[in-house]
């Protein structure tokens, strides 16, 4: 009956050296901590290497990628790239249409715009009209004669500012709920799971928008009402990933080796499930921004003359059908900055979870 | 089995009362009172607190409605058509609602599930990518501007559908404000139906169907899809009883009368009665859905140990 | 085994429901063939062909929020129960009373008693004649408690009916009210003091008769269907259900005027979205329709293009109470001087509003003479029009009165699309025209804005008020000493005794000079900025040019049909 550890090399010549061996209570304690020896080369030479390689290789994560990118800087350096502010308003330019030095001679974008009125079309160019040659709205203006081209991109700022940190926010606390629910189960989780069931059955339009009322308007208050609507899905994903890894062996191992509660969900499980969180992440971002979008039109988003990209779609959808290009920028950056979350997303969890390339 | 779902029925019974008890303490903390008028003056708002019962203490308030409430009297509307019992004020409109949402979902979820297929067995091909830009797209534009957009060009310009809600002709009422609302619903179902045939595709019961000598329509039919249809169903579920409460924006626009608009408008006006009301049909329809939900997981699926989670 | 009946279900569900939308799209091919009329005859087919061709088509904005004459608050409310009750008087074209169920008046010679004769040919829509008791029973409901009327204040504070006052507060009890039924068609009406604009007030709905008979039949949904509703005017209500979007009225052919009325039936739609209902209009849905500040650009052009006045007078309410630096006369007469109210109204609302400089509004009180109380402008022009020399002037003597180099204060503004377009043009205005002013605009819906200014918690305040009767005692009398709607808590007792003797004292008949008390009173409201007066809000509508004689009025009813044609 050969109950050595192997690795106890000393007593492995003891034994030798002495036919028979007593076992001591030394030789069924734990060893420290510290001297765990984990085998660090293998995990972290390939994995994030090979997740990076995965994701590079997709064209569509990287055209994704390269949009938020692309529309974060605008957003940082375009408001100031021409003289006007987000605010000032001039209301002896208002509803000037997009004209962009070069492309006007092309007869594109030269500051004329057509309008379907109820008695038939008309083209007008207000530009022409005062004689403003060198004034550029490269957008156009709005119907305070505020130029959207800043707006746009300060309200890509606001966005994107509000969507990022009520992401953020959501996966800390969604997180760890479900973490913790999962974890710990049995009488825990039932009582967690009813209060995520009630949160979850009253409609999310009335918590925001008490919400909303209750504080004071603002881009933090957003911020709150966004975080508290989109938790859930947050802490349902986790406690999903948990309840999987919980039985797990090394989880067990790390049990038996001592180690605390906080100490395996945060340190043993949350790397491991990492990837469906980011992934989760970055599908909420886009939620945010949308339903930062949808409170602007009921009248509740940021206010005014603040803007977000939703503010401004809502701002632009009173004259849709007067001056259409009031609306377009800010929708095609939203669209853009959808589309790019959410194929970052697709491309990050299919370079995470390898499994889904199996075919 | 029975046993369970009474277990789990009278759990969502007290689910409800806590969540009408939230629903109280919310509608208090909001400030603003339904009397809240410019042509009102103390005197008057105190009568009106008065005769509403809204003087007394939350917590009377709360048994008093709820005992009414057992008797099915939801109260009455204090703004929104004043002194109309609430369940007049909805009976007529949940159907309407009902009935765009239905539509919606399953116009969304035939074609999301059709999108998601087609990217699944396309997968990393320019199929994938365009099945995910149209889903995409069709969350990325608020669907107030689309609503308003096809309002233009398949209602004004071609004159193919009734521009504003018309209860003569529900039915083609109902074409562009499904359409409108569709688009969530699709984009999420290509989205979850993608990763979900992808990792059915993958499993080894799929291999070995294939190994066997399984082919075409009969694999994808028999094994994939429908080892692939039941989580849809599970993310379905909420999805169609957001669509039947959410759809305020898109009732807004087509001037439909149903219960989204109501519940902007309520909320708006602080007619605290169709709010409770409104809110608590949206919980009652969202845990009785789950409820279903759950309980034919369970008997499609008996490696799901109901009685247990529960 | 049971997995696969549920996928077979899944999957015949899917069918089904997808059959189903495919069914809608084949019916709705055909949708452009039916006619575009009435909206609301699902089931009553024998109405809607022939006689719809000369329905008139009205957008409303917002859904009727009661029928019920005495509970009803809002335009909208006010506009539909007219169309189908009368009242004892109504509005001719220009908004004076004339008598309409009452065929004759007389007024006692102390201005006390108004003795209402009611015509013989009158009646509810089941046949019973309208009576006097019919009023008496409708006014006693207007004042009950247990009604809880938020007008009830018509006939106390304004109307001045005899114990009106006592039994709104419960003191007395209804029946005391100083009106009685002396026979069956003779109605007399005792007053306290004499009010010079009672007449007027008859044609407000809270005045209208409600017949007690029918009302205990459905005391509990009265008014909510058109079963539970009785008419005596020139429509009858055939379609309607709570908040509904589409109402639907057909002509009374038993009206006493009925020759009179043109049209065959009014078709009401409610559309909230401004550019949909546009599109109606165009596509010929509707006759008429409102239209936004951006629309304009798109209907100037057009001859159905008209800016039809709404009667409310928007202010910004400064408080000066709770808020020292607003209490400063300089600084207040430096933010009403700094505001550019023509900006505003043709720059950004563009519905034909029209800028103001008085403290009562313009077009809807007519003087003894018949000219508009408010017609001249300029007479404040010394305290209010746009200066921004005087108003930087003013500015840097009142901060230097407070010893203070700027100033930063919240303005209150309503959630709604206007009050938020004004308030970002006056927060501009302000700031650059006035150093170191920096004014923060707090959005909230409307109904919390109303209970913040009532609390008195706010500093400056964006609201709007509108005429309750057409002389200018409804916008004056708000600034006595501790009227409730009296925000900034301002005082002063020269004013209250000025308007003290307009009401009550000896000026209530003296009609000519009551006018130019009124006048006097409000040179002091101007002179201590008490308010900051913006524009008279008019809306911009489009009325079909096949449509004529829609009486438009500021005050109680906006549009009235009696006498609307359509071609």
């Amino acid at each position: 009956m050969e109950t050595q550890p192997v690795i106890y090399t000393d007593q492995v010549s003891k034994a030798a050296s002495n036919t028979t061996y007593t076992p001591t209570s030394q030789d069924f304690s734990f060893k420290k901590d510290n001297t765990i020896e984990i085998d660090n080369n293998f995990a972290s030479q390939s994995y994030w290497k090979e997740v990076i390689l995965r994701y590079i290789s997709k064209p569509s994560a990287m055209i994704g990628l390269f949009f938020i990118i692309a529309i974060t800087i605008m957003a940082i350096i375009g408001p100031g790239m021409n003289d006007f502010s987000y605010s000032a308003q001039n209301l002896l330019q208002k509803n000037f249409a997009p004209r962009i030095p070069g492309f006007e001679n092309l007869g594109i974008f030269n500051g004329s715009e057509t309008i379907s009125t109820t008695t038939g079309f008309k083209t007008i160019n207000y530009y022409a009209e005062q004689g403003l040659n060198d004034i550029y709205y490269w957008f156009g203006s709005d119907n305070f004669g505020r130029d959207i081209w800043t707006r746009t991109w300060s309200g890509a700022r606001v966005s994107l500012i509000i969507a990022v940190a009520a992401a953020i926010i959501d996966m800390l606390i969604g997180m760890s709920y479900g973490l913790i629910s999962g974890y710990f189960g049995g009488k825990v989780d039932i009582i967690m799971q009813r209060i995520l069931e009630i949160a979850n059955g009253i409609p999310r339009l009335v918590i925001v928008t008490l919400l909303l009322l209750v504080l004071k308007p603002g881009m933090v208050t957003i911020v709150i009402a966004l975080m508290l609507t989109e938790w859930m899905s947050m802490s349902r994903i986790a406690r999903a990933e948990m309840l999987k890894l919980k039985e797990e062996e090394f989880v067990l191992a790390s049990r038996t080796l001592g180690a605390g509660s906080f100490f395996i969900i945060f340190k043993e499980i949350l790397p491991n499930i990492i990837g469906p969180i980011i992934t989760q992440v970055m599908f909420s971002i886009p939620t945010a921004i949308f339903t930062e979008a949808f409170l602007s039109f009921v009248g509740l988003g940021i206010p005014v003359p603040q803007c977000s990209l939703g503010s401004l779609i809502s701002e632009g959808f009173n004259s849709f059908t007067t001056h259409p290009y009031q609306i377009i920028p800010p929708i095609i950056v939203m669209a853009l900055l959808m589309l790019s979350f959410n194929l970052t997303a697709d491309g990050l969890r299919e370079a995470l979870d390898p499994k889904l390339k199996e075919r | 089995m029975k046993k369970y779902i009474l277990k789990r029925l009278i759990t969502a019974f007290f689910t409800l009362l806590v969540i009408l008890l939230v629903l109280f303490i919310l509608m208090h903390l909001m400030p603003g009172s339904p009397f809240n008028d410019e042509k009102l003056n103390s005197d008057q708002r105190a009568a009106l607190y008065a005769k509403y019962g809204l003087d007394q203490p939350i917590v009377v308030q709360f048994f008093r409605y709820v005992a009414n409430m057992l008797h099915g009297d939801f109260g009455v509307s204090y703004n929104i058509s004043k002194n109309t019992p609430i369940a007049q004020l909805i009976q007529s409109r949940l159907p309407i609602s009902i009935q765009i949402g239905g539509c919606a979902v399953a116009l969304g979820a035939v074609v999301g599930l059709l999108l998601g297929l087609l990217a699944a067995f396309k997968h990393d091909t320019i199929w994938d990518t365009l099945a995910t830009i149209i889903s995409v797209i069709g969350v990325s534009v608020p669907s107030y501007v689309f609503a308003l957009a096809l309002s233009y060009q398949l209602g004004f310009k071609w004159g193919l559908f009734p521009m504003l809600y018309r209860a003569d002709h529900a039915f083609d009422s109902a074409v562009m404000p499904s359409i409108a609302l569709s688009m969530f619903t699709m984009a999420s179902i290509a989205r979850f139906t993608r990763s979900e045939m992808l990792e059915v595709l993958g499993s080894e019961y799929m291999l070995l169907a294939e190994s066997k000598g399984l082919s075409g329509s009969s694999l994808i039919f028999k094994h994939a899809l429908r080892n692939a249809l039941i989580p849809i169903i599970t993310v379905l579920a909420p999805l169609i009883v957001d669509l039947m409460t959410g759809s305020l924006v898109v009732e807004k626009i087509f001037a439909i009368p149903g219960v989204g608009s109501l519940l902007v408008n309520a909320i708006q006006s602080n007619d605290y009665n169709v709010v409770i009301a409104l809110s608590f049909i949206y919980s009652a329809m969202y845990i009785l859905i789950m409820l279903v939900v759950d309980i034919l997981y369970g008997i499609v699926d008996p490696r799901i140990r109901l009685a247990k989670e529960g | 085994m049971k997995r696969r009946i549920l996928a077979l279900i899944m999957a015949s569900v899917m069918t089904l429901s997808l059959a189903g939308c495919g069914g809608y799209n084949q019916s709705g091919s055909q949708a452009p063939a039916a006619g575009s009329e009435s909206a609301s005859e699902s089931t009553e087919a024998s109405a809607s062909a022939a006689s719809a061709s000369s329905d008139l088509n009205v957008m409303l904005e917002t859904p009727v929020q009661s029928l019920d004459p005495q509970q009803a608050t809002d335009g909208t409310s006010f506009e539909v129960i007219a169309d189908f009750t009368d009242g004892l008087m109504q509005m001719d074209s220009d908004g004076q009373a004339v008598n309409a169920l009452a065929e004759s008046y007389e007024l006692s010679d102390d201005g006390l008693t108004y003795t209402f004769h009611i015509r013989d040919d009158a009646n509810w829509s089941n046949g019973t004649p309208v009576t006097a008791a019919d009023f008496v029973f409708g006014w006693q409901r207007a004042v009950d408690p247990e009604v809880a009327s938020e007008y009830a204040y018509m006939l106390s504070d304004i109307g001045q009916i005899k114990n009106a006052a006592e039994i709104i507060a419960g003191e007395k009890d209804k029946s005391e009210l100083g009106v009685t039924a002396v026979d069956d068609k003779t109605l007399k009406v005792e007053l306290n003091v004499p009010v010079s604009y009672f007449l007027s007030l008859m044609y407000f709905p809270t005045f209208y008769p409600v017949n007690e008979e029918f009302f205990n039949t459905c005391p509990d949904t009265y008014g909510t269907s058109p079963e539970t509703t009785l008419s005596n005017g020139a429509f009858v209500l055939d379609t309607y259900e709570p908040a509904a979007t589409a109402i639907h009225l057909t002509k009374s052919e038993d009206y006493y005027d009925a020759e009179k009325v043109q049209l065959s039936g009014i078709n009401y739609q409610v559309i909230q979205d401004s550019q949909q209902a546009l599109m109606s209009y165009q596509a010929g849905d509707l006759d008429m329709t409102l239209v936004n500040g951006e629309q304009v650009d798109q209907v100037k052009d057009d001859p159905a293009f008209k800016a039809v006045g709404a009667g409310y007078l928007w202010y910004v309410s400064p408080n000066m109470d709770s808020v020292a630096e607003l209490n400063n006369l300089n600084i207040r007469k430096a933010l009403t001087m700094a505001i550019d109210r023509d900006s505003i109204t043709t720059g950004v609302l563009k519905d034909g509003s029209a800028p103001t400089y008085t403290a009562v509004p313009m077009d809807f009180a007519a003087g003894p003479d018949g000219s508009d109380f408010s017609a001249d402008q300029e007479k404040f022009s010394d305290v209010c029009k746009f200066d921004a020399e005087a108003a930087a002037d003013y500015w840097s003597k009142g901060l230097e009165e407070l010893g203070i180099e700027s100033l930063e204060l919240d303005m209150i503004v309503d959630a709604d699309d206007a009050p938020q377009k004004v308030a970002q043009v006056l927060k501009e205005q302000w700031e650059t025209t006035l150093p170191g002013f920096t004014v923060n605009l707090v959005i909230e819906p409307k109904k919390q804005r109303v209970q913040d200014m009532q609390d008195g918690n706010f500093q400056l305040g964006l609201t709007r008020w509108g005429p309750d009767y057409a002389d200018p005692m409804t916008y004056l009398g708000m600034w006595v000493t501790d009227n409730s709607n009296n925000y900034g808590l301002w005082s002063n007792s020269e004013y209250d005794s000025i308007i003290a003797e307009c009401t009550t004292g000896d000026l209530a008949t003296d009609a000519e000079a009551r006018w130019n008390r009124l006048y006097d009173a409000e040179k002091i409201v101007m002179d201590d900025a008490v308010i900051f007066p913006l524009y008279t809000q008019c809306n911009a509508e489009m009325v079909n040019t096949n449509v004529s004689g829609i009486d438009f009025h500021p005050v109680a009813l906006n549009r009235v049909y009696k006498s609307a044609k359509k071609n």
